[in-house]
């Protein structure tokens, strides 16, 4: 395991951030929330954030804390289905196809939601949890995965995230797709 | 602007020095004391630096005291509050946002041609798990096409070509693969396509083998053996049957057992009607006349040769093979005799065998 300082991780993925942050302000925005200030990329740490007002809407919170968990997976595997099958299976020297899996795996590393954001989460969930709240229920064994990725950062677990998601979630689209 | 005073001691504070307490102002000193009392009393503890209320936080205009417009725990002024109510997307964020759109677009319908040769290597390789290897085979093969360079396309193609048969697009798919080279040699996959190819080119060596001993006059068992042990080891090889069942009639041929000769002539022109298996029923059906006199025979013998030369007619091989086939089984049919290739040359050719 070697280190690398964060901020030379977070430019050289810089548009995983950006859209990280977006997100978070894309789910703000729709619900309404007031945002005091947003930050989509800077060299420091965090290297992007946004500030908003807290909601009591478990719903709105769910999805301003982990919006950017869902945005985020799912543009890494369009983005490595694109370039996944030159990259890897088919062994191709395409440039273009090595661009796209950077900026997927740039986008996928940037996937989890900070330990900020999950402990909003994690306060309100048990209680709605126990009244039948599925959102609650689901961000619960979520939001432990998360906050245990989280802390595998420092052994690049988000990496780690980018290629599993950038590997298998195309993997699996193209055997489904092959089947038929 | 106004300064705030500490409520304990009444000290007047500049906005720095200043701290909040359960809607209080405190200097340092007291904050302290206060958060002590305020503990003990079950009272809320989190002291909070000073916010100027007749300030706006975001840009510090002047708003006075109750002023503004209220955000959530802040007061703000009109502008400023518009803002935090309805944050915009920033000019350069939608164009880059819309770029990415563009770019996942663009990204997939280059990955098109990918996706098709992706789609056959995957169902190439669910056809071959399920043992379907000739079914698997036109998948691989058009994988290959566009990635003649992936370890697993070119193993896949090759097991499924071993195992239906086919050593040619073997042979191909493997030399074709970066000169026959794999990036990891050490992996199962390659380790069970070199065990098939071994397998299958023993087999095509003593197969080799045989043919050029069956050339030889009274070493036709020999060279039946020697198939028959070929199809034991590689059985996979395509019209494996036929080859043994040809080197069978040889045999047959020897032993001048003509109706099993014949049997086999008929099976092999029934599966691959070419002009090499036309051929070999005229020798078979002239055998047969030659031994009954039956002109049915002699009838189906000619019909047989005019269809072998119909077949091989754009063959120069096939052509040259009956160029030298025909007249010895005109001869069987002239004179009824049956003679070797051998005895034919000897008497007719100076003993020199005719063309190749």
């Amino acid at each position: 395991m070697f280190f690398i300082p964060g901020q030379v991780i977070a430019a050289l993925t810089f548009p995983g951030v950006i859209i990280h942050e977006a997100a978070h302000l894309f789910f703000c925005k729709l619900f309404r929330l007031r945002v005091f200030n947003v930050c989509f990329f800077r060299f420091g740490n965090p290297a992007g954030y946004v500030i908003h007002e807290q909601s009591d809407n478990f719903t709105a919170q769910f999805f301003i804390s982990m919006g950017p968990f869902f945005v985020n997976t799912v543009l890494c595997v369009l983005f490595c289905t694109a370039a996944f099958l030159p990259v890897w299976e088919l062994r191709v020297s395409d440039p273009l196809a090595y661009f796209f899996y950077w900026l997927g795996l740039s986008i996928g590393m940037h996937a989890f939601p900070s330990t900020t954001d999950l402990s909003h989460l994690w306060k309100a969930a048990p209680a709605l949890a126990k009244k039948g709240n599925l959102l609650a229920i689901l961000s619960l064994p979520l939001g432990a995965i998360l906050v245990v990725l989280n802390l595998g950062r420092v052994v690049w677990a988000d990496l780690g995230y980018g290629i599993a998601v950038g590997v298998l979630g195309p993997i699996a689209i193209f055997r489904a797709i092959s089947r038929f | 602007m106004v300064s705030p005073t500490c409520s304990e001691c009444a000290r007047s504070l500049s906005a720095s020095e200043a701290y909040e307490l359960n809607a209080k102002i405190y200097c340092g000193p007291c904050v302290q004391a206060a958060a002590q009392r305020a503990k003990e009393a079950g009272q809320p503890v989190a002291v909070t630096r000073y916010v100027d209320k007749s300030i706006c936080p975001r840009c510090n205009t002047y708003i006075g005291e109750g002023g503004g417009v209220a955000a959530g725990p802040v007061r703000l002024c009109l502008p400023c509050s518009e803002v935090v109510q309805n944050w915009p997307y920033p000019q350069w964020l939608k164009l880059s946002l819309a770029g990415l759109l563009l770019l996942l677009v663009f990204a997939l319908a280059h990955g098109r041609r990918y996706f098709e040769a992706g789609k056959n290597l995957y169902r190439g390789e669910q056809l071959v798990e399920k043992g379907k290897y000739a079914e698997a085979l036109p998948y691989l093969k058009n994988t290959m096409k566009i990635a003649p360079d992936s370890d697993k396309g070119a193993l896949l193609t090759a097991k499924a070509a071993l195992l239906s048969g086919d050593v040619y697009t073997a042979h191909l798919v493997l030399t074709g693969h970066e000169g026959g080279h794999f990036q990891n040699g050490d992996t199962a996959q390659f380790r069970e396509v070199d065990a098939l190819w071994r397998r299958a080119t023993s087999a095509l060596e003593e197969i080799e083998k045989a043919q050029k001993l069956e050339a030889q006059d009274g070493k036709e068992e020999e060279a039946a053996k020697m198939v028959h042990h070929a199809a034991t080891v590689y059985p996979e090889f395509q019209h494996m049957d036929l080859l043994v069942n040809q080197f069978d009639a040889g045999v047959d041929f020897v032993n001048k057992n003509y109706d099993a000769f014949l049997a086999r002539a008929e099976k092999e022109w029934s599966a691959i009607p070419v002009a090499g298996t036309a051929s070999m029923l005229a020798s078979a059906l002239a055998c047969k006349y030659a031994v009954s006199g039956d002109p049915a025979f002699r009838q189906r013998s000619e019909d047989m040769l005019a269809k072998a030369k119909d077949l091989a007619k754009d063959d120069k091989q096939s052509l040259d093979n009956l160029a030298e086939f025909e007249p010895r089984i005109r001869y069987r049919l002239e004179s009824r005799r049956i003679i070797t290739r051998t005895e034919y040359d000897k008497e007719f050719r100076s003993g020199k065998p005719a063309g190749k």
